[in-house]
């Protein structure tokens, strides 16, 4: 009765591991579609400061203080402009 | 509905003498009037021998005048900010802020939603105590640019409102479809983002201000008899129109004693009221000599204006 018990507990734990990772997988592409976009807001925000036409400044002053976590995937984006098609090919799962 | 009137026009030509006239004028006949100077270089008390600041000044009686100090209030709103920065994000409470905003000041466009915020805060603040508030202006480029401002800016905040929309519609769906993505950091709805409900506000006052420009004010161009304030005039005029913010009247300043006004200008502005307003050889010495400058009117006019909206 034990034994299968932990055996129920074991696949269950398996089983949804198996889930998360197909679920995992089959969200991958739209959180780097996101991961972009939330990218792309920063930028076309603040893109006075490298240049970029932008809106005011003193638009950008007023969104500022509630960005932090675009600001965060705006520098991550910063490295992944080193070596795109790499992560492209990481996000297809193409070694 | 309160009329607000704005005076407009190259430097130089007399917006100041003739906001002040217009606004003496009104008082005399027992309107209660504020007028407001949005010009940096400020001489509107210079004009009505009073020291005027930023705060509301009694000039005489029905008649009161405020200077608006931009940089007082371009202070304010980066220190707004600079307080929300620092109640929001958690890491920096160690940093200087003070020192990296205290640049802002000099960023273009910083000067103009200065403006933009002393006018609304000044309207909204004060229009239910006069029958009229006067904005005597800085010469045209900023003028323009500022009355252009909420135009420009409301396109900008379109196209951020409809691409936050789209990030709340992605980070929704992953959500449903992955409920323990490890992305989702931020809000999913409309409601519950902040960036979202701060562009709703941005864009709320910048339609305000917008309707303010185009219904709700009477806006007069100044001419000098020479070509030069003329042609500005024209491009004041043609710039307005394409941001659908129309002129009311024109009014030519310092005038032959006749009260005569050019035939360039009757053709150039033939669709638009012309008022004249007479040349004092001798200046203005007092307050009393505002009388002599005789723009009853370019005040009924405004008068009237107020009417036909209430």
């Amino acid at each position: 009765m034990g034994n299968r018990t932990n055996f129920k507990r074991l696949w269950e734990g398996f089983w949804s591991t198996i889930v998360q990772i197909q679920r995992d997988k089959a969200t991958g592409v739209l959180e780097f579609e996101l991961n972009e976009m939330e990218n792309l807001f920063v930028v076309l925000l603040l893109g006075s400061f490298i240049g970029l036409p932008s809106p005011p400044a003193a638009m950008a002053m007023e969104l500022l203080p509630y960005l932090e976590e675009e600001l965060r995937i705006m520098v991550s984006r910063a490295d992944f402009a080193q070596d795109p098609l790499g992560s492209i090919m990481g996000i297809l799962n193409v070694d | 509905m309160q009329k607000i009137a704005f005076f407009l026009g190259k430097g130089g030509v007399g917006k100041t003498t003739l906001s002040a006239a217009t606004a003496y004028y009104l008082s005399k006949r027992e309107k209660r009037v504020l007028i407001v100077s949005l010009d940096p270089a400020h001489n509107l008390g210079d004009v009505y021998g009073k020291k005027l600041c930023n705060e509301r000044t009694p000039i005489v009686e029905h008649l009161d005048g405020i200077e608006i100090d931009l940089q007082e209030w371009i202070t304010r709103y980066l220190n707004e900010s600079r307080d929300e920065i620092r109640a929001t994000y958690h890491y920096n409470t160690t940093l200087n802020l003070d020192s990296y905003i205290n640049i802002l000041k000099y960023t273009p466009g910083t000067e103009e939603y200065a403006v933009l915020w002393a006018i609304e805060h000044v309207v909204k603040k004060y229009r239910k105590e006069y029958d009229q508030i006067i904005f005597d202006t800085p010469p045209t480029a900023l003028t323009l640019r500022f009355l252009a401002m909420p135009t420009i800016s409301m396109l900008w905040v379109k196209e951020l409102s409809e691409m936050r929309e789209q990030i709340l519609k992605k980070r929704q769906t992953i959500l449903s479809l992955n409920p323990e993505a490890h992305i989702i950091k931020g809000a999913t709805d409309k409601t519950q983002d902040r960036v979202y409900e701060k562009l709703s506000g941005i864009k709320e006052r910048l339609s305000w201000l917008h309707r303010l420009f185009k219904n709700e004010s009477y806006l007069t161009v100044i001419i000098n008899p020479d070509a030069l304030s003329l042609a500005e005039a024209m491009r004041i005029r043609h710039e307005l129109e394409k941001l659908d913010v129309p002129i009311d009247s024109v009014c030519f300043n310092k005038a032959p004693m006749d009260g005569s006004c050019g035939d360039e200008v009757k053709q150039s502005f033939h669709n638009f009221p012309i008022f004249t307003a007479v040349w004092i050889p001798e200046g203005l010495r007092s307050i009393e000599d505002l009388e002599k400058v005789q723009i009853p009117e370019l005040a009924e006019d405004i008068e009237a204006k107020i009417h036909s909206l209430n």
